[in-house]
């Protein structure tokens, strides 16, 4: 299968945004990476097995470019995410408490929060998108979830 | 709630911006000002030709105020159309007095050639265009957003996605021989040649 760009873009770009963003903090570096990613989608001329395959795919590209912009020298004087969090829309203050708690967080708890808790990837999954062992998944949820819930506490359950 | 559905509640408020989203393969190939432009449509070819000297003639054709975008600028412009030929005279944002034309012909599925209806001229003044500088600059434009693809060519084509709300629009740009696109998917640069 292969959608239009167009009908990936729409039906995907606030995926690609959110798993981007998680990765490199900044609305403008997320914003690039997600148009870059569908440059890619574009450019590379193929069938995908399922809207799944489709789905990983594009946000597999999305976190490597977000970690080569986030590793880039320019990168480093960005607007703080703290500030485009002011203006995000959040239904409830549990909501601006749980983002910021996962943007405190290293990239490398953030990522394979995002993918497990947004995106519904099992650890084996998220070993594959991420190029991985699963160990390292599993470990990196595990200290991630218990930050989480040193931050949260009542806003954030003991679930495995 | 369950940690997953907090998680996806709070982090929907992240959006990407969606505003104008550009499709480009990277090159670098600079060349001279030729004012050629084509479109595609899905009914039936239709082939511009920008001219930029003033088309002088006045034969009694239509003549009717519109409202276009011009390099950005929304701007009020008079509209004659003869034969499948357009002048359009307009006030650029410096105040001065610009004048434009046009024309073309529109070449039907069976393959039939006839002159550009008013309401397909009208229709193309409001679609993307690609405006070449003295520098060799090479711009997209498209309601009042323009959109520098100069060093986006690869072997002389640049493919560029425009946006505005629902609308989307997939063009095709062969570097001084032309452009072409439509509203479902990019056309084949061995398709057109504009120059």
């Amino acid at each position: 299968m292969r959608l239009t760009a167009g009908e990936a873009y729409e039906k995907y770009a606030d995926r690609v945004f959110a798993a981007a963003f998680s990765v490199c903090r900044d609305r403008a570096d997320a914003d690039d990476v997600t148009q870059d990613t569908f440059m890619r989608y574009i450019a590379r001329d193929r069938e995908y097995e399922s809207e799944d395959h489709l789905r990983a795919w594009l946000l597999q590209v999305a976190v490597n470019r977000a970690r080569d912009v986030t590793r880039s020298l320019w990168h480093r004087s960005r607007v703080p995410w703290e500030d485009y969090m002011a203006e995000l829309p959040f239904e409830e203050p549990a909501d601006s408490h749980l983002f910021g708690a996962v943007m405190a967080l290293p990239e490398r708890y953030r990522t394979v929060l995002h993918l497990f808790y947004y995106e519904d990837y099992s650890v084996s999954e998220i070993a594959s998108l991420l190029n991985t062992r699963e160990g390292t998944v599993k470990s990196r949820l595990s200290r991630g979830r218990k930050l989480l819930k040193n931050t949260l506490t009542e806003e954030w359950n003991d679930d495995e | 709630m369950t940690n997953s559905e907090r998680y996806k509640r709070a982090f929907s408020a992240l959006h990407a911006s969606g505003e104008f989203m550009e499709v480009k393969t990277m090159n670098k190939t600079k060349k001279r000002y030729i004012p050629r432009l084509a479109a595609v449509c899905a009914a039936a070819v239709l082939i511009f030709a920008l001219a930029a000297t003033a088309y002088a003639a006045d034969l009694g054709g239509i003549r009717r105020t519109v409202q276009v975008w011009i390099h950005g600028d929304q701007t009020n412009a008079v509209l004659d159309i003869q034969g499948g030929e357009y002048t359009l005279a307009y006030t650029d944002s410096q105040g001065q007095a610009q004048e434009r034309g046009g024309g073309g012909i529109a070449i039907e599925p069976d393959g039939t050639e006839r002159h550009l209806t008013e309401a397909e001229i009208v229709e193309h003044l409001d679609m993307p265009e690609v405006e070449y500088g003295a520098d060799g600059s090479v711009t997209v434009w498209w309601r009042g957003r323009g959109l520098d693809i100069t060093d986006s060519f690869e072997d002389g084509v640049c493919y560029v996605m425009l946006t505005d709300g629902g609308e989307t629009k997939y063009v095709t740009v062969k570097y001084e021989h032309g452009y072409a696109f439509s509203d479902t998917a990019y056309i084949s640069p061995d398709t057109f040649d504009g120059g």
